[in-house]
């Protein structure tokens, strides 16, 4: 479970400070498909980079499990995104040298498996996502959506507690769009992740259990999902129905 | 196994960076390399000319003074066959003794022997023996033997030879010990004064003589034992006698003296190279007057090519193999940089997934440690077709290296004086002779490791710039290139 408490990220240009995300107050349960929308700007990513640790608020908590991100140090944080989270980026980030199972492997390094395993896990990886029989190319030979499924098949590899996307359909075609988002959704049904999504299609986050919108880095919260302690300082608004 | 697969995609898909940067190193490298090989081959040839000089095993060598009058011993006192050489009334030469008796010198031919430096008394060479820092001393004569052939029509012809007494107790001392035996045997202790003769090769060659041959000296007639060929390019006595029969021999045509009981040449071998600077300086002590050379100040002496182009070596050629590295290194990191600054979004999504920072800096690191071994192994084979080139086109060097006295000629009109006992000798400085010396540039292993370390050091100074900027890198800065 994610607790987020006051989060606030700053960066600094020159003499200015600019607030990229602005004292969120968040709680986000295991299992749950969280959405994230908003404009290109508004802290969406930097919010997805905070809850990934690859980033550190400036002011605020930000909880796993009862584990303050903030107080770890690089080494532990790495380690925790080798064991808990998976990520899946717009771009895809494949290693263009590195083949489709390859790339799989990459996510089960830090694990210490050996290699055995690793070919093991990233051969159901491939089947799971339908490439199976793409293992061995490198991802220019892939389509985009290939490579998604490829991203895809990595972030899963090593059965990650959450799972971050930040705009995984954003390059690719209407169709291809919907194949990912249900690939990620069947794999969120069928593992239990806590899925927390990052998108600019409102057609993308109605899927979701819950969505938020990121306003010039507040989060606004527009379809309630699980029962939220009050007093969190959320800003909730019942969904129009 | 993933590990080496990353490694061998990566460096395939930057492969013309990748050989730039390996080519690169190799040019430094091979050059080091070259240069290595062509230091090592000039004193190589500086050390041969050294020891050739003095022979192998000493340390150093303590010449008498140039030569003065000889002493007469009571051969000579008694001898009244003393002879010397003026212009007769007709404009003839003549030959006259010191009792004023002259004949016409046409179809008459005169030997004489010559020595190049002033006598040194034998017990010296027992006492210097001894002294701290020593391990051995041997004694030697170096003489010329020159002869003159007047025909009936006044011309004269001249030859000589050069010839060395040696102490046949200590063959590790001297010229003769770093002759190579190519016919017979060298002398052995029971030639201390026998009339044997070992012949220098070149010398059996012009002459015709082979072990078995007689050689005539100073009227003794001396059976050649064997034929040796010194180091290359060296001037090597023409003929070695043992040293008692050298000490016996008459200097100048007709007996007017020698060198009983005394040598020209001392060969001294020291404890270690530490301790030769000492050593000079004790026998300079006991010895005042003498001339004490080390291979260190002999060194100095040497002019010629061959200490140009040790000096070239040294100098511009040391300079200039540190410039083509510096540059081979600067190019290295400068491309290494470019290609970790590419990366920067492959980094982050490695960082991502939970690969710690010392994992991917392992990375860079193999990557361009890999590419400073194929720069050591390229610069090597550099260095080997450098060496060899320079082996195939380079002349050979030249030293002008003083040397012994290669005696005087017998000259119309020179008097003999009352009492002198002999014809005035053109005694003057040793006379500096031209040896000339083949360059050999040589490869060692050691120069070799020096160019893998290098190249390596080079392909890993590279790296450590890259992985220095990984260190720094935040993931989520990185990632937000590629957005």
């Amino acid at each position: 479970m994610y607790k987020l408490t006051g989060v606030t990220k700053l960066y600094h240009k020159g003499r200015r400070a600019l607030p990229a995300v602005r004292a969120v107050d968040l709680m986000i349960e295991d299992g749950e498909w969280l959405a994230v929308q908003g404009r290109t700007g508004h802290g969406k990513s930097t919010l997805l980079n905070l809850l990934g640790g690859l980033d550190r608020p400036t002011q605020g908590s930000i909880e796993l499990d009862g584990t303050n991100l903030s107080t770890l140090r690089q080494t532990e944080l790495t380690r925790l995104r080798a064991q808990a989270i998976g990520f899946i980026f717009q771009t895809f980030n494949l290693i263009p040298t590195l083949s489709a199972a390859e790339n799989v492997e990459t996510a089960l390094i830090p694990l210490g498996i050996g290699q055995p395993g690793r070919q093991r896990r990233v051969a159901a990886a491939l089947e799971s996502v339908g490439l199976a029989d793409r293992a061995g190319h490198l991802p220019a030979e892939l389509s985009g959506g290939q490579q998604q499924r490829v991203a895809i098949a990595r972030a899963l590899v090593k059965e990650p507690k959450v799972v971050l996307a930040d705009e995984p359909t954003g390059n690719l075609d209407q169709d291809t769009r919907d194949d990912i988002i249900a690939l990620l959704e069947r794999r969120w049904r069928e593992r239990g992740l806590t899925l927390i999504l990052v998108t600019h299609d409102a057609l993308i986050a109605r899927r979701a259990q819950r969505t938020g919108v990121m306003n010039k880095g507040q989060l606004t919260i527009q379809t309630p999902g699980p029962a939220i302690p009050p007093g969190n300082g959320l800003s909730v608004q019942p969904p129009s129905r | 196994m993933f590990f080496v697969t990353y490694l061998r995609r990566e460096l395939h898909r930057r492969m013309r960076q990748a050989i730039f940067i390996a080519l690169g190193l190799a040019l430094g490298v091979g050059l080091v390399v070259t240069v290595a090989a062509a230091s090592a081959g000039v004193k190589k040839a500086e050390s041969g000319v050294l020891s050739a000089l003095y022979g192998v095993g000493t340390d150093v060598t303590v010449t008498g003074a140039p030569p003065g009058p000889p002493k007469p011993d009571s051969k000579s006192q008694n001898n009244q066959s003393s002879w010397g050489l003026q212009e007769g009334p007709n404009g003839q030469a003549e030959i006259c003794t010191s009792s004023g008796k002259c004949t016409n010198a046409a179809g008459k031919t005169i030997d004489q022997l010559t020595a190049s430096y002033s006598g040194i008394s034998a017990s010296k060479v027992a006492r210097a023996a001894r002294l701290p820092g020593v391990t051995a001393a041997a004694g030697g004569i170096t003489l010329t033997d020159n002869t003159t052939t007047f025909s009936r029509s006044g011309s004269s012809s001249q030859s000589s030879f050069t010839l060395d007494g040696v102490d046949t107790g200590d063959p590790s001392l001297g010229p003769l010990s770093s002759a190579s035996l190519t016919s017979g045997h060298s002398f052995t202790a029971a030639d201390t004064d026998a009339r044997v003769a070992v012949v220098d090769a070149g010398y059996a060659k012009s002459e015709n003589l082979e072990t078995g041959s007689v050689l005539t000296i100073d009227e003794v007639k001396f059976a050649v034992v064997g034929i040796v060929r010194q180091a290359e390019a060296t001037s090597p006595p023409d003929v070695y006698i043992p040293l008692a029969r050298a000490q016996t021999m008459q200097l100048y045509a007709g007996g007017a003296g020698s060198l009983t009981g005394e040598v020209t040449t001392i060969y001294v071998a020291a404890a270690s190279a530490a301790s030769i600077p000492a050593v000079g300086k004790e026998i300079s002590r006991l010895l005042p007057g003498t001339t004490v050379t080390t291979e260190a100040t002999l060194a100095r002496e040497v002019a010629g090519s061959v200490s140009s182009a040790a000096k070239l070596a040294s100098d511009l050629g040391r300079w200039l193999a540190v410039l083509v590295l510096i540059a081979a290194f600067a190019v290295a990191c400068l491309l290494t940089m470019a290609a970790v600054a590419r990366r920067v979004a492959e980094f982050g999504t490695l960082k991502a997934l939970g690969w710690q920072t010392r994992r991917i800096v392992a990375q860079v690191l193999v990557e361009s440690a890999s590419l400073g071994v194929a720069g050591a192994a390229a610069g090597a084979g550099l260095g080997f077709a450098g060496a060899a080139i320079i082996s195939a086109v380079a002349p050979d060097l030249s030293a002008m290296v003083p040397g012994p006295s290669g005696g005087f000629s017998l000259a119309a009109g020179q008097a003999l004086g009352p009492g002198q006992g002999g014809i005035p000798r053109s005694a003057g400085p040793a006379a500096s002779r031209m040896v000339t010396v083949p360059l050999h540039p040589s490869v060692t292993a050691g120069v070799i490791v020096l160019a893998v370390i290098l190249a390596v050091a080079g392909g890993l100074l590279a790296g450590s710039l890259g992985s220095w900027r990984i260190a720094r890198l935040r993931p989520a800065d990185a990632l937000s290139r590629v957005a």
